[in-house]
């Protein structure tokens, strides 16, 4: 009781040090008008010692890489289907696009799902336990074929040699195609092919028709897009090959973290039946995502 | 006694910068190193800085030697063609190049897109835009005028110009035309934008009439065009980078300034849902940016 005592004093003294102009009537309380300051200054400067709020960071990213298109539109996308996303939950996209940057970033992650093209896929699988479970759909299909096309006037023996073709997709995915429709026409010939990138499909095919590019490589659907934008330009295409169906975007989950991901997966699933959402799957070239079957699991394995 | 020169070195490049604090110019460098860095031995110079003047550029191409030089705007092609005319020359960036001086090894990709590609571009996003108005001078635009025409007959587009004397005639020139058409495209006419008030002036009367427009540059974009389509840089240092490598091969180039062979678009969805246009939507997996 004495030691309470006398650090009540010692307090009191400070206090007084401090306040010379308290009224002795406070004095009488003791310690009370220590305990009303302290609380005051407490309540008073709170929000300076507690840790400013801080915007809660999206628990789940949808992380996009697509060797298709070169189309640089990822501020947009990243704008648009952030603001979709975050009505539906704590959810974020997150484009790529630099293919080892990508690959080193979900490294190890399970704190969300990828969005890649069906040939990346089949590579990432690879490396990394993933478990595909969605694909995109257009014009109701989830498959597409590559077409390699040229002026109907260019073609001579030599043709395919020193050919400079314009393709939406990036170098690697489009000699790999090249090599599926060339395949038959000898190293040589590939290795001598020039490779124009180019930001979309349309500009491919335009760049053919303006003379920018000897051929081009693009999806079937833009063809089909060109005969009703200019049929003349398409008629004086020719269709050198074709690469076999190949699916469009695989949404793929870590292969032990799917449940976790299911929220998300499910809203992506659903996008394409909200208008908002579908416009934003345009940016994509898509209409919707939904879920593999069996046997198109089964094809993704081989 | 006459300075010494370096040997030239095979491969190597120097680039020549008209100014790197252009955005476009840094992207327009940017790209072009990112795709030869590792295979040729690059030098740069940025005649934006203060400190380099006409001497001190002339010594660095005599000391450097380049095989070819790069030349990103016209400042800094002009600075080439007079000091190293006979060097293997590639050129982007450089506005209307067909006003530029070309010397026997010269080479470039045009920095403006074919009119035919970017009436196709119109056509894809707004099939139902049919008649397209174009306000230009007969001393600047005629020749390409007629080439367009020919171009939008292709693509189902008819386009109803208007020629425009003089500055002037813009307000009168507008007038006549905006009631007859569908949407108002705005080209490089040195006449009809003959300053930021007549821009806006244009801008500003098309939008009272509910008349969209079509133009060319990013900066028309922040004052309500609908569409806006430029030529991809990317693509076009692509196109300059490739030529430069066949360039120091010694390959033949098929065409000497070929044009763009990528575009970059902008989209306004603000006056999309404003003017009610029925826009394509599959062509929204083609725009670089959207404007809500």
């Amino acid at each position: 009781m004495k030691i309470i005592m006398h650090f009540k004093q010692k307090m009191l003294i400070r206090f007084k040090k401090l306040c010379p102009s308290v009224p002795l009537c406070l004095r009488a309380f003791s310690f009370a008008p220590l305990c009303l300051i302290l609380a005051f200054c407490l309540f008073a400067f709170a929000p300076l010692l507690l840790p400013l709020p801080v915007k809660a960071q999206p628990k789940h990213t949808i992380y996009f890489f697509n060797p298709e298109t070169n189309i640089n539109n990822f501020a947009s996308l990243k704008i648009e289907f952030d603001t979709y996303l975050s009505k539906l939950g704590e959810y974020q996209l997150q484009p790529f696009n630099d293919r080892d940057i990508f690959e080193k970033s979900i490294s190890g992650k399970k704190d969300g799902i990828l969005l890649v093209s069906s040939w990346h896929y089949k590579n990432l699988k690879e490396k990394f336990p993933l478990k595909a479970v969605l694909v995109g759909v257009f014009n109701g299909k989830s498959t597409q074929k590559r077409v390699l096309s040229a002026r109907k006037d260019t073609g001579n023996p030599g043709f395919f040699k020193g050919m400079n073709v314009a393709s939406a997709g990036n170098k690697e995915y489009t000699m790999n195609i090249l090599k599926e429709i060339l395949g038959g026409q000898g190293e040589d010939a590939l290795s001598a092919i020039q490779i124009m990138s180019v930001p979309k499909d349309i500009d491919a095919l335009m760049a053919v028709g303006f003379g920018m590019a000897t051929a081009a490589l693009t999806s079937e659907n833009s063809l089909l897009n060109l005969e009703k934008i200019n049929p003349k330009q398409r008629q004086q295409l020719k269709q050198l090959g074709k690469s076999g169906e190949m699916f469009l975007a695989i949404v793929a989950a870590p292969a032990d973290a799917e449940p976790e991901n299911r929220p998300l997966l499910e809203a992506l699933a659903k996008m394409g039946g909200a208008p908002e959402g579908e416009s934003k799957l345009r940016m994509l070239g898509l209409e919707g995502f939904r879920a593999l079957s069996a046997s198109e699991t089964e094809a993704l394995k081989k | 006694m006459a300075a010494a020169v370096s040997a030239e070195e095979a491969g190597s490049i120097l680039i020549l910068n008209s100014n790197m604090s252009t955005e476009k110019y840094a992207l327009a460098q940017t790209e072009f190193k990112s795709r030869l860095e590792k295979r040729s031995n690059l030098a740069e110079v940025n005649l934006g800085e203060k400190e380099i003047d006409e001497a001190g550029i002339e010594k660095i191409i005599r000391e450097k030697n380049p095989e070819l030089i790069y030349c990103i705007g016209s400042k800094a092609y002009m600075m080439s063609n007079k000091l190293a005319k006979e060097k293997k020359t590639v050129f982007s960036s450089a506005i209307n190049w067909r006003r530029l001086p070309m010397g026997r090894n010269t080479y470039g990709v045009s920095n403006e897109l074919p009119a035919g590609m970017v009436l196709m571009t119109y056509r894809y996003f707004f099939p139902g835009l049919k008649k397209i108005g174009v306000l230009y001078n007969q001393n600047y635009n005629a020749e390409w005028l007629k080439n367009a025409e020919k171009d939008a007959k292709d693509v189902g587009i008819e386009i109803i110009a208007e020629s425009v004397k003089n500055s002037n005639r813009l307000d009168s020139a507008l007038e006549e035309l905006l009631p007859k058409v569908d949407v108002l495209w705005l080209i490089s006419d040195p006449v009809v934008l003959s300053g930021p008030e007549s821009t806006l002036n244009i801008l500003q009367k098309s939008d009272s009439m509910k008349k969209p427009v079509f133009a060319y540059n990013e900066i028309f974009s922040s004052y309500g065009a609908l569409l806006v389509i430029d030529a991809d840089i990317p693509t076009m240092v692509e196109q300059a980078s490739m030529m430069a490598l066949d360039l120091l091969s010694n390959k033949k180039i098929a065409e000497r300034v070929p044009s763009p062979a990528g575009s970059h678009i902008i989209l306004n969805m603000k006056k999309v849902e404003e003017y009610g246009i029925e826009l394509n939507k599959e062509a929204i997996g083609s725009v670089n940016k959207i404007i809500k």
